[in-house]
């Protein structure tokens, strides 16, 4: 089963709004609801990446019979040093985007804390691929 | 209909003979706990939490809150009424708090006691929770049953959030035994009425959260003592005599929204209205929220002052009641006047009567038990809901397409019961085109 949406930048409003259908559908296939709590971050701090950072994303949610895999993707200006974006509290965040309550440093390292399987691969100017997996 | 793997009490209940099967109540429910079969509303009673939305917009008063037969009170001696402040909000502010504590004797209990007595050892069993369970950062207060029964059915998750103790109602009624007691009196010739503003409190007392038999001996709805208090004011015209009373102005605030966050600290807040409450609670479930502390939630807008079985307008009565807080506290000054004796044998002994073992998640969203099988059971649900028209008409007597889709799959119901997609209804065919230009079907 897979799920699609779209995400836009600087809308910071509507974030959060996809993760909800996810969880909906999460909670009818009776899944732990410690593991739909580790999705739903995920979820929200890669959305919020891509709303921070990027022009546009998407985000395809697939779920199989052992795994809840995630792809968030975008188009922006890429992440210049993945190692340093890992670590807790570095951030590269505007000081209008910490004005309103993101931007922490703690988006990476918390995705990373809650799936089991991190990918990222991301070019500068281009954009980020993130491939989450979190096992049932 | 029902996978019944426990009973819950309900006290809203469906009159089959009143019901026109209009789908009001169906399109209003939160936890989409209400189909409409054989031409009238039927209630899921496991997705049920009587929160009272079915009865507020049933437009044939179809719906009705089952109480306990007043004569009930009279297999008592002594016959207590637990009276919560709410009640003095429904009267127009001439009659006196002790006048219609008066009528309340008058018309046949023995004692009269109010609910919010219990508030400043309630205070007092919240701050020891929070300092015993300091790893947690947020407290949902367990207050308002509807709120506690939305989080066990729709977001089981948050289960360990809400704070397992007993409502100030259930310290109340402890005192009041103990006072008795003490005095020499039975414990079997003493009966404890509570005058309940909602549906929601009653379910509460019948069938208790935590799986043990309440203290209270029945439940009496506030609509119907208000009536009868009216009653008498307007015939009885012996005189009564006042009867004393002494809460705070703290304790009468407490059933209003904010007057149980504001004892607990600037981080504390109040959170009311079902629509609101629901929205904080998906956003909270999402981990979106940066809170720490207590959040008082409670399901009626102006808290119980909303509650369905109140007569007044509930801002008026939200008035009253901040007025007569505000006599109280001047009144005493700033004294309480009753003070709870921490440290007490009664003290430790009632907090130990007001701890919950255990709050149970009841998922409702939950196809089966099975991963697989919900698997392949979601997968159906959405093929059909790609074929459901999208209007959520409610025609079919499923809330919604998408409820429509999961009845179908569950085989609760079948895909007739959606008019759109029947070619044979010629008229349905002609609304198709004239009013949906065909796009709702066509796709």
């Amino acid at each position: 089963m897979q799920y699609e949406f779209q995400i836009e930048g600087g809308n910071f409003s509507g974030a959060g709004e996809s993760t909800s259908v996810i969880k909906k559908t999460l909670k009818q296939l009776g899944i732990d609801s410690t593991i739909i709590k580790r999705v739903v971050i995920a979820l929200f701090e890669a959305e919020i990446n891509v709303v921070a950072h990027a022009y546009n994303g998407k985000m395809i949610v697939e779920i199989f019979e052992d795994q809840i895999k995630m792809i968030v993707e975008d188009n922006g200006p890429g992440i210049e040093n993945i190692e340093l974006a890992m670590q807790e509290g570095y951030s590269t965040a505007s000081e209008k985007v910490r004005e309103m309550g993101f931007g922490a440093g703690m988006g990476l390292p918390n995705i990373k804390k809650n799936t089991d399987v991190l990918n990222i691969q991301s070019t500068p100017g281009v954009g980020t691929k993130l491939e989450m997996i979190v096992y049932i | 209909m029902n996978n019944n793997e426990s009973y819950f009490y309900h006290a809203l209940k469906v009159d089959a003979e009143i019901c026109i099967g209009c789908t009001h109540c169906m399109q209003s429910c939160p936890t989409e706990a209400i189909r409409v079969r054989n031409g009238v509303a039927v209630i899921i009673e496991n997705k049920c939490i009587d929160c009272g939305e079915c009865f507020k917009v049933c437009p044939v008063k179809a719906i009705y809150i089952k109480q306990d037969d007043f004569s009930l009170i009279f297999n008592y001696k002594y016959r207590i009424a637990l009276v919560p402040a709410v009640f003095i909000g429904q009267f127009p502010e001439e009659i006196r708090t002790s006048e219609i504590y008066a009528y309340l004797k008058k018309i046949g209990f023995t004692h009269i006691y109010e609910v919010e007595h219990g508030v400043g050892y309630m205070i007092s069993f919240f701050n020891d929770y929070f300092k015993k369970y300091s790893d947690k950062n947020v407290f949902v207060s367990s207050f308002c049953p509807a709120v506690v029964r939305l989080i066990q059915v729709r977001f089981p998750g948050l289960v360990e959030n809400i704070i397992h103790l007993k409502a100030p109602l259930d310290v109340s009624a402890i005192m009041i035994t103990q006072r008795l007691t003490e005095a020499g009196i039975q414990k079997e010739d003493i009966g404890v009425f509570y005058i309940t503003p909602c549906a929601a409190k009653i379910a509460a007392v019948k069938s208790p959260v935590e799986n043990t038999k309440s203290i209270i001996n029945g439940v009496i709805n506030m609509d119907f003592l208000y009536n009868k208090v009216q009653k008498m004011l307007h015939t009885d015209k012996s005189n009564v005599e006042p009867i004393n009373h002494s809460l705070t102005g703290r304790d009468v605030k407490w059933s209003l929204s904010g007057g149980e966050a504001s004892n607990f600290g600037e981080n504390a807040f109040a959170v009311d209205g079902l629509k609101n409450v629901i929205e904080f609670l998906e956003k909270l479930e999402n981990d979106e929220i940066d809170t720490s502390g207590l959040i008082e939630m409670r399901v009626c807008d102006q808290s119980c002052a909303g509650g369905i079985l109140n007569v007044n307008n509930r801002f008026v009565a939200v008035q009253r009641l901040l007025k007569r807080a505000n006599y109280l506290d001047q009144k005493l000054d700033g004294r309480y006047c009753f003070v709870p004796e921490i440290g007490t044998n009664f003290y430790s002994r009632v907090a130990k009567q007001m701890e919950i073992d255990e709050i149970k998640p009841r998922p409702i969203d939950k196809l089966a038990n099975n991963y697989k099988t919900a698997l392949l059971m979601k997968n159906e649900i959405e093929k059909i809901k790609a074929k459901l028209p999208s209007i959520d008409c409610g025609a079919c007597g499923s809330p919604n397409c998408a409820a429509l889709a999961e009845d179908i799959v569950k085989g609760f119901a079948s895909i007739d019961n959606c008019v759109f997609l029947d070619d044979e209804c010629k008229s349905i065919k002609r609304i198709n085109t004239e009013i949906w230009n065909n796009n709702k079907t066509n796709k």
